[in-house]
């Protein structure tokens, strides 16, 4: 009995604090009253200004409308945004924030750190560069197609899952990991804007938080093969007419002890898909001359690649990671980036592609 | 009506339960921090180490718990020290007890604070967790030792969500070196402590002894302790080198749970909500235990040891203990200093407890003995 009154004026007790306003919560979720955003788009405003805008409402059978602000700090965005529509903005959907080229050259490590700060945001939120007016775009095509901005989320999520090539794809928590660590530096996959297209460009390179070269086509997919994705579903090689597919990469590197010379072995197994050139590929010795032919291309379009890197003097491929060993004493990032822009290159490629079947020798 | 016996002595628990109790002693608030002191890749050795260490600790403690006086418990220490001085080292013990409770609680609520309720007026949190721990003491000691079972069954399955951050790309070799200490400085040391810090724990056995069937196999639980704790302790730490690399790991004050918030699931958005409040299961059984045992401890300095405990007293001692930790999280622990003083201050103590306090023992144990022959 007495249990039982003891736990009655608990309850009145408990009941009489909640109820009277004095809970000690003050955020309101109601999901009828909030617009849990799925992207925001940085660019650059007026005035050391910072232009943002995100779509509204998300998921959800009601024409959309692009918000578009001019802003001094990022967060004050966040706010405005409520201001301006009935619904408040929450940002604990946000899965992708897209900046605009030219502000990301102007190096973006404030904005990161803002993105780090709020436990809200989650660390796999991707982070995307854009070329061109996206807004404009976004405006334009979110008429057009529904859900718009939920489909460009799963498109990047489609290609970072399985690492399946072709796009890289990067998230807060790779961005700031690579930016943080002394022997690499962060990359970020370029989307631009072309009309009613938003399309994959390439990769751009970072050295330090400001972007400094964007590389693209076969440049592109060689820095998938070496680094990103170690995976190409296709690779098509123009110059030799041909398109090798399915490819999957093993790269061994090397650094020689005083740091003059570094070896990149890179074994690739793979397939030609495609063959529009002029040799009787089904005959083993011309195979092996197209084979040596790719050999030599990819060598030196690797070697290139690598060159414009040390020009840079930046490290997306973390070769530096490569001077670590278990019983000695790391070198400093200075170090490393001077011995880096010297160091000579050697690049060797090993293809093992399987044999063609059901083809006809037309020649 | 059912008379309110706190401390009925009249069914032992079995090893299994030391075990438990133990190891979640090990793995209270301390570890989160653990990560972001250690930084460096050789302190998976000062894990290893300090894990011998602790081992050989336990093993002096476990000749002390297999010894005459404890099994007289209360008694036990009245013929080892005489009733004054057991009164004075009691209150040094109470002083100590609240110190690490208040550092505990308020650590976690910080992380709750920080995590999952930014806006709330921390106070709140206090109350609702003290309530809750008072409830489970008040089940009395023999209730709240069983309900370390579901506190370990709630909490330790948490380390095998760490598995994805072992295999690559999150994982890389690199991020282990070098494994030799290059640069040696005082915040290695201060690492070191934190770790021993970190073991102390199974000290507060003492106060215990009395629901504990005496037995021998009680290295053997202990051992199982201590060595899951070490497993626990380099598994995250290892984890949170590979997630974050160690030039970051500093950045970040709670990596490991950081690090779950980096986990999806297809169901939750934040992991780390749900993670940190099964997290305060433990955090309510450390607080019941000492609630008591700080309850204990008043009477046995106001000389009550003989009447039975009343609810008058067990309400008070739980009022003024959260009277204490509103103080404390009020005027003490929002004072931004570059280091945290109550923090450090505990870190130092425990540290020395779980020094000491076997090695005093059973040094007054064997001298008494000798004295008597």
């Amino acid at each position: 009995m007495r249990r039982k009154k003891i736990l009655l004026v608990w309850g009145i007790f408990v009941s009489l604090v909640m109820i009277p306003g004095c809970a000690p919560f003050v955020e309101n979720n109601t999901i009828e009253d909030i617009a849990p955003v799925t992207f925001w788009s940085i660019s650059k405003g007026e005035k050391r200004k910072i232009k943002m805008s995100t779509l509204v409402p998300p998921l959800v059978n009601e024409p959309k409308s692009l918000l578009t602000l001019e802003v001094d700090l990022l967060k004050q965005g966040g706010k405005d945004f409520n201001l301006r529509y009935y619904r408040e903005l929450k940002v604990g959907q946000l899965r992708m924030f897209l900046i605009h080229e030219e502000l990301a050259k102007q190096g973006i490590i404030q904005l990161i750190n803002t993105l780090l700060t709020d436990y809200d945001i989650s660390q796999r939120m991707y982070l995307v560069i854009v070329k061109g007016n996206f807004d404009e775009y976004i405006n334009r095509q979110a008429k057009k197609q529904e859900n718009l901005d939920y489909y460009l989320y799963r498109m990047l999520k489609h290609y970072e899952r399985k690492k399946q090539g072709e796009m890289t794809i990067v998230n807060l928590h790779e961005y700031k990991n690579k930016l943080f660590s002394p022997f690499s530096d962060p990359v970020l996959p370029v989307f631009k804007v072309a009309k009613d297209n938003f399309t994959y460009e390439g990769t751009a390179f970072f050295s330090n938080d400001k972007l400094i070269e964007t590389v693209k086509n076969t440049e592109d997919q060689i820095f998938q093969l070496l680094d990103n994705d170690h995976y190409l579903k296709f690779f098509p090689i123009p110059k030799l007419d041909v398109v090798i597919g399915h490819l999957r990469s093993r790269v061994n590197v090397d650094l020689d002890k005083n740091l003059s010379l570094v070896t990149i072995n890179v074994k690739l197994n793979g397939r030609i898909e495609e063959y529009q050139g002029n040799k009787n590929i089904l005959n083993g010795n011309e195979l092996m001359q197209l084979h040596k032919e790719i050999e030599t291309e990819l060598e030196m379009k690797t070697t290139d690649l690598i060159k414009k890197m040390q020009e840079l003097k930046v490290d997306p491929l973390q070769i530096g990671t490569h001077t670590l060993s278990p019983f000695s004493k790391p070198i400093s990032e200075k170090v490393w980036l001077a011995a880096w822009g010297k160091m000579n290159i050697k690049v060797n490629y090993q293809l093992y592609f399987e044999a063609l079947q059901n083809t006809k020798n037309n020649y | 009506m059912t008379t309110f016996s706190l401390f009925d002595k009249s069914s032992k628990m079995d090893g299994i339960y030391v075990f438990f109790i133990v190891n979640r002693f090990q793995m209270l608030f301390l570890f989160f921090l653990l990560p972001t002191y250690l930084l460096h890749p050789f302190m998976i050795w000062g894990i290893v180490a300090m894990a011998i260490f602790s081992q050989l600790n336990i093993r002096l403690l476990c000749k002390w718990l297999e010894s005459n006086y404890a099994k007289k418990g209360y008694q036990g220490f009245v013929e080892l020290f005489g009733v004054r001085m057991v009164r004075l080292l009691t209150f040094i013990g109470l002083i100590l007890i609240l110190i690490k409770i208040t550092v505990i609680t308020l650590g976690y609520l910080e992380v709750i604070h920080d995590f999952i309720f930014p806006s709330m007026n921390s106070n709140w949190i206090i109350f609702f967790i003290l309530l809750t721990s008072s409830y489970v003491a008040s089940l009395g000691m023999k209730n709240t030792i069983r309900f370390v079972v579901i506190v370990f069954l709630c909490v330790f399955w948490i380390i095998f969500l760490y598995f994805p951050f072992f295999i690559p790309p999150i994982a890389a070799l690199h991020d282990l070196y070098p494994l030799i200490p290059t640069n040696w400085t005082t915040d290695s040391w201060k690492g070191l402590l934190l770790i021993w810090s970190s073991y102390s724990g199974p000290e507060y056995l003492i106060c215990l002894i009395p629901w504990i069937k005496p037995q021998q196999k009680m290295r053997k639980y202990l051992t199982y302790a201590n060595a899951l704790s070490t497993s626990e302790y380099l598994l995250l730490f290892i984890a949170s080198l590979f997630f974050f690399g160690s030039n970051y790991l500093s950045k970040s004050k709670y990596p490991i749970i950081h690090m779950i918030r980096y986990l999806q699931s297809p169901m939750f958005e934040r992991l780390d909500i749900i993670l940190i409040s099964l997290h305060m299961f433990v955090l309510v059984f450390a607080l019941s235990i000492f609630l008591l045992c700080i309850y204990g401890a008043t009477r046995i300095i106001l000389k009550k040891t003989s009447t039975q405990p009343s609810r008058m007293g067990f309400a008070v001692t739980c009022i003024v203990l959260f009277l204490c930790f509103v103080f404390v999280n009020n005027w003490i622990w929002s004072i931004k200093t570059e280091q945290n003083i109550l923090l450090n201050i505990q870190i130092w103590l425990s540290g020395i407890t779980y020094f000491i306090v076997p090695t005093f023992l059973l040094l007054l144990t064997k001298l008494k003995g000798r004295v008597k022959a």
